[in-house]
């Protein structure tokens, strides 16, 4: 079985969010990078698949300049087998572009299965994943909260709203998003990180193809705003405004 | 004890020098230690000296008042023992006609007195210890007693064979009086009565027998005693003279960014921590050695009470059996971690040191945990689950409660306190180290505030990191992360070199134990001052002027990391003292060297053991039976866990826990 997973860098979580000149990113010199948070839970269940079939191969991969080798070493110490370094100094944020990127550097391995976090901690369009499973003609699903393979067919479990659940079978090869917290990502071993070192990490160049279907406009810091109703009135009223924002407002009754 | 009116056969000696030459050959088991790797500690002569005389010779520690049965029982084997065995030596010289006119005879009063003395007290000693383990069955004492444990005979058989020469050399004796009828008999004060149980006829016929049953089973014994449980007689002395007590207990550094620069470093070949027996010091080694399952790191081990997996006596012997196995025997050991030693009786160390500070052959345990720990984690990858989240946390926050680093003073701007940092006074005389506790836990943050006020109150120059300051690395060391550990310590020694102080203050024994005696060897040195010296100072130099005015009393907990581990017990008793006006201070039934942990030392803070009791409620019931209205507490892990535990009891209204810090602040006008 080889297994791709596809491992974003983003700003770490304690990093300070300073919005850049232009308005369109964050300002980049102050950050610490870590991986996408539901990528190293897609990293996990890969490596899981890969012993629980007691075969096979772990692949991460990560696109954006070189800095990105640092998150691919990081899931080689967690024990991904080698790496591939989609190189682009410049990466758009549109996840048609990327998609596209690495359904043409990836295209040559023959992946079974690819695994990605539902979505990043930065943009959070959640499409990546599914896009390139689209673009290499896999079968694809979201939000998987578990996995089975056996006898060539993968079986996934799915998240749905409001408690409820799929278990969905499909065909391999197969390009899957991962749901944050379906297993408990390992802690990387200090052999582990030694080993890293050794472990192969392919670099291949690559730009933007195609037309830019979606582009940043700006990015702005939410205002925190809190709105305090105070219901007046003798009891009778205040009882009966509760009841009716109540219902109707806040749906609980 | 015996000597024959005829000479001794030829034979005899023969025999003895073959028992002689197999006791030297079986001496070789000791050598099975040099499979360790080498040990990095420096001896000197006259501690070393000092130290088999006092400790090993002078079974120094093995005299406890905790212990007074199994000390005086120790007392009267050893002693009894060793009188025996000078008695021997010297009946031997003068048999071979060396300085019979110096040396005392068989007969000679005084020598023939304190020979059956010797006797007596070999016995009572013997019989003691049947009867305790037989009887009296302390718990964790070694129960399977014939075999046991990688010692021929087990702990009892020894007795046993013990017991049966210790009563064959009076017999002996006895015959050898009845028959020679010495003038001097009378001073054999055992031997004499018991001859008289018989007719000289009798014991003419038994002589013989007695006398070659007595030589030979005592040269057995001698020939066998290496294999024995009696091997610790001449292997203590041994250890506890190879034993640095200035830093026994200190964790060794693995400098882990020097490994990892190093080109020739295989990573394959490499060893991190310890798993297998070759991979812990030849001292490790030889500590196992020593150990006498004495059991007394078991019974005072919080763990252990608390009805954890952890009993440090087994994890001890388990390395010796593997070692014996080894190397000197054609099975395949079982593996030691993860096989006969348990990933959670290694994690439910709380490194307190209380098996460290009973053990009477001066054991390391805790660095040897800690470098099984080390293989767990650095090359294994395996910390506690709970835990490894906020080993990431320390990586990546700077604490392990992954909290913004930004937000490190938050509990002062809330407080309304404007705190002189560092990076704009760049010189101060006290560097005050808040710790992560003391930033982020709310109940910790009251303690940063009360020392605040102490410093303002006494006028004291002082400033604080801020956002630059980081965990020491504490948890992370004792979890076997020395990796993280190394990280955090030259990132902080970095920030601290970069400003001018005199003195460290920290109110966190774990910062003060790290800051202070572990960053010397990644290259900071600084005078480090756990608060509750620095207050005592302040107090007994009238710098900081209390009112005392506590009228209810107060008990104080011990923090292992301040007491045990670092000697400091007074300092925060006399803080107490000095703000009491009608209260007293209740002294718990485990205090100071003995006290018992709350259970958060060690990385314990960061995860539990789902097994048996808290150990905090249990320390909190011990605190909360003195009658004390307050618990007063010098540590910032201490504080939270009784603070967890007086909840759980559902005693908030009773009883009140407090830092040290806060009652000398409550004190103060």
């Amino acid at each position: 079985m080889k297994i791709c997973v596809l491992v974003k860098q983003v700003p770490g979580p304690d990093s300070p969010l300073l919005i850049s000149d232009d308005k369109k990113w964050i300002q980049e010199e102050e950050i610490d990078y870590a991986m996408n948070e539901s990528d190293s839970y897609a990293l996990e269940e890969a490596l899981q698949i890969k012993e629980r079939l007691g075969e096979g191969e772990v692949v991460a991969a990560s696109l954006g300049p070189d800095r990105v080798q640092k998150t691919i070493r990081e899931a080689l110490a967690k024990g991904a087998d080698r790496g591939i370094h989609v190189k682009d100094d410049y990466p758009s944020t549109d996840s048609y572009v990327i998609a596209g990127q690495f359904a043409l550097a990836l295209k040559e391995e023959n992946f079974d299965l690819i695994l990605s976090g539902l979505q990043s901690d930065d943009t959070g369009m959640g499409q990546t994943g599914l896009m390139l499973g689209e673009f290499l003609g896999m079968s694809t699903s979201t939000l998987v909260m578990e996995t089975d393979i056996s006898e060539g067919k993968l079986r996934v479990k799915k998240e749905l709203e409001a408690g409820w659940f799929q278990w969905v079978s499909m065909d391999l090869p197969a390009c899957i998003t991962i749901q944050s917290g379906l297993n408990t990502p390992r802690y990387p071993s200090l052999r582990g990180i030694m080993g890293a070192k050794k472990k192969e990490i392919k670099v291949m160049e690559s730009t933007p193809q195609g037309e830019l279907l979606q582009s940043l406009e700006k990015i702005y810091v939410p205002k925190k705003t809190k709105l305090t109703e105070m219901i007046e009135g003798d009891t009778d009223q205040v009882v009966a405004k509760l009841v009716d924002v109540l219902k109707r407002d806040i749906k609980v009754l | 004890m015996s000597e024959t009116s005829h000479p001794v056969p030829l034979i005899f000696y023969l025999i003895a020098a073959l028992a002689i030459l197999y006791f030297l050959f079986n001496l070789r088991r000791i050598t099975a230690v040099r499979i360790g790797k080498k040990e990095d500690q420096s001896l000197k002569i006259f501690p070393q000296i000092f130290n088999s005389l006092f400790f090993g010779v002078g079974q120094r520690k093995v005299w406890s008042v905790q212990f007074i049965y199994a000390s005086i029982m120790h007392f009267f084997l050893a002693w009894g023992f060793i009188e025996l065995f000078f008695a021997t030596i010297v009946d031997m010289f003068t048999k071979w006609g060396f300085f019979v006119e110096t040396l005392p005879g068989k007969d000679t009063p005084w020598f023939a007195l304190i020979n059956d003395v010797g006797g007596v007290m070999f016995i009572i000693g013997i019989l003691m210890a049947l009867f305790r383990r037989y009887v009296n069955k302390p718990e964790p004492l070694p129960q399977d007693t014939f075999s046991g444990r990688g010692n021929l005979l087990g702990d009892s058989g020894i007795l046993l064979f013990l017991l049966i020469i210790g009563v064959g050399g009076f017999f002996s004796e006895a015959a050898r009086l009845a028959i020679d009828q010495p003038e001097t008999a009378h001073f054999s004060w055992i031997g004499l009565p018991l001859s008289k149980i018989a007719t000289a006829h009798t014991w003419e016929i038994l002589k013989p027998w007695l006398w070659w049953s007595h030589a030979l089973l005592s040269l057995l014994f001698i020939s066998i005693l290496p294999y024995t449980k009696m091997f610790h007689a001449i292997v203590v002395i041994l250890n506890v003279a190879l034993t640095n007590r200035k830093t026994r207990g200190n964790l060794t550094p693995m400098y882990v960014s020097k490994l990892m620069e190093d080109p020739e470093a295989d990573i394959d070949e490499i060893s991190l921590g310890a798993s297998k027996v070759e991979e812990f010091t030849w001292k490790q080694l030889l500590d196992s050695v020593s150990c006498t399952e004495c059991a007394r790191c078991t019974s005072v081990c919080p763990a252990y009470n608390t009805d954890k997996l952890l009993s440090p006596m087994k994890i001890i012997t388990d390395i010796r059996q593997n070692l014996y196995t080894t190397r000197f025997s054609k099975d395949k050991p079982e593996s030691l971690v993860g096989g006969i030693i348990n990933e959670e009786e290694l994690w439910s160390c709380s490194t307190c040191g209380a098996c460290m500070e009973q053990c009477p052959v001066l054991i390391n345990h805790i660095p040897t945990f800690t470098d099984m720990r080390r293989f767990l984690v650095l090359s294994e990858g395996k910390p506690p689950t709970q835990a490894s989240k906020s080993l990431e946390n320390t990586l990546q926050f700077g604490n392990p409660w992954g909290l913004p680093s930004s937000d490190r003073t938050k509990w002062a701007e809330k407080a309304g306190i404007e705190l002189p940092l560092m990076a704009n006074k760049k010189e101060a005389d006290i560097l005050y180290w808040v710790g992560c506790a003391g930033a982020y836990d709310s109940r910790n943050q009251n303690v940063s505030k009360a020392m605040i006020k102490i410093f303002e109150v006494a006028g004291v120059d002082y400033a604080v990191l801020g956002n630059e300051e980081s965990c020491t690395g504490d948890s992370a060391r004792r979890m076997g992360e020395e990796y993280l550990f190394e990280t955090m310590a030259t990132q902080n020694i970095e920030t601290l070199n970069q400003y001018k102080f005199n003195t460290i203050v920290t109110a966190c024994p774990h910062c003060f134990h790290t800051l202070g005696g572990e960053y010397s060897a990644f290259g900071g040195r600084y005078s480090v001052v756990h608060h509750s010296e620095f207050i005592q100072d302040l107090i007994q130099h009238e710098k900081l002027k209390v009112s005392p005015s506590v009228s209810e009393d107060i008990t104080y907990h011990d923090a292992c990391y301040l007491g045990r581990h670092n000697g400091i017990y007074d300092s925060p008793r006399n803080v107490i003292q000095s703000v009491m006006k009608n209260g007293k201070l209740l002294e718990m039934k485990q205090n100071k060297k003995n006290s018992f942990c709350c259970g958060a030392g060690g990385g314990n803070m960061w995860y539990d053991i789902e097994r048996g009791d808290r150990i905090n409620v249990i320390r909190f019931r011990e605190a909360f039976e003195t009658g004390a209205k307050t618990i007063a507490t010098a540590c910032s892990f201490c504080l939270f866990m009784m603070d967890d535990a007086v909840k759980v009891e559902g005693k908030e209204n009773t009883v009140q826990i407090r830092d040290i810090a806060e009652i000398v602040a409550n004190n103060i006008n």
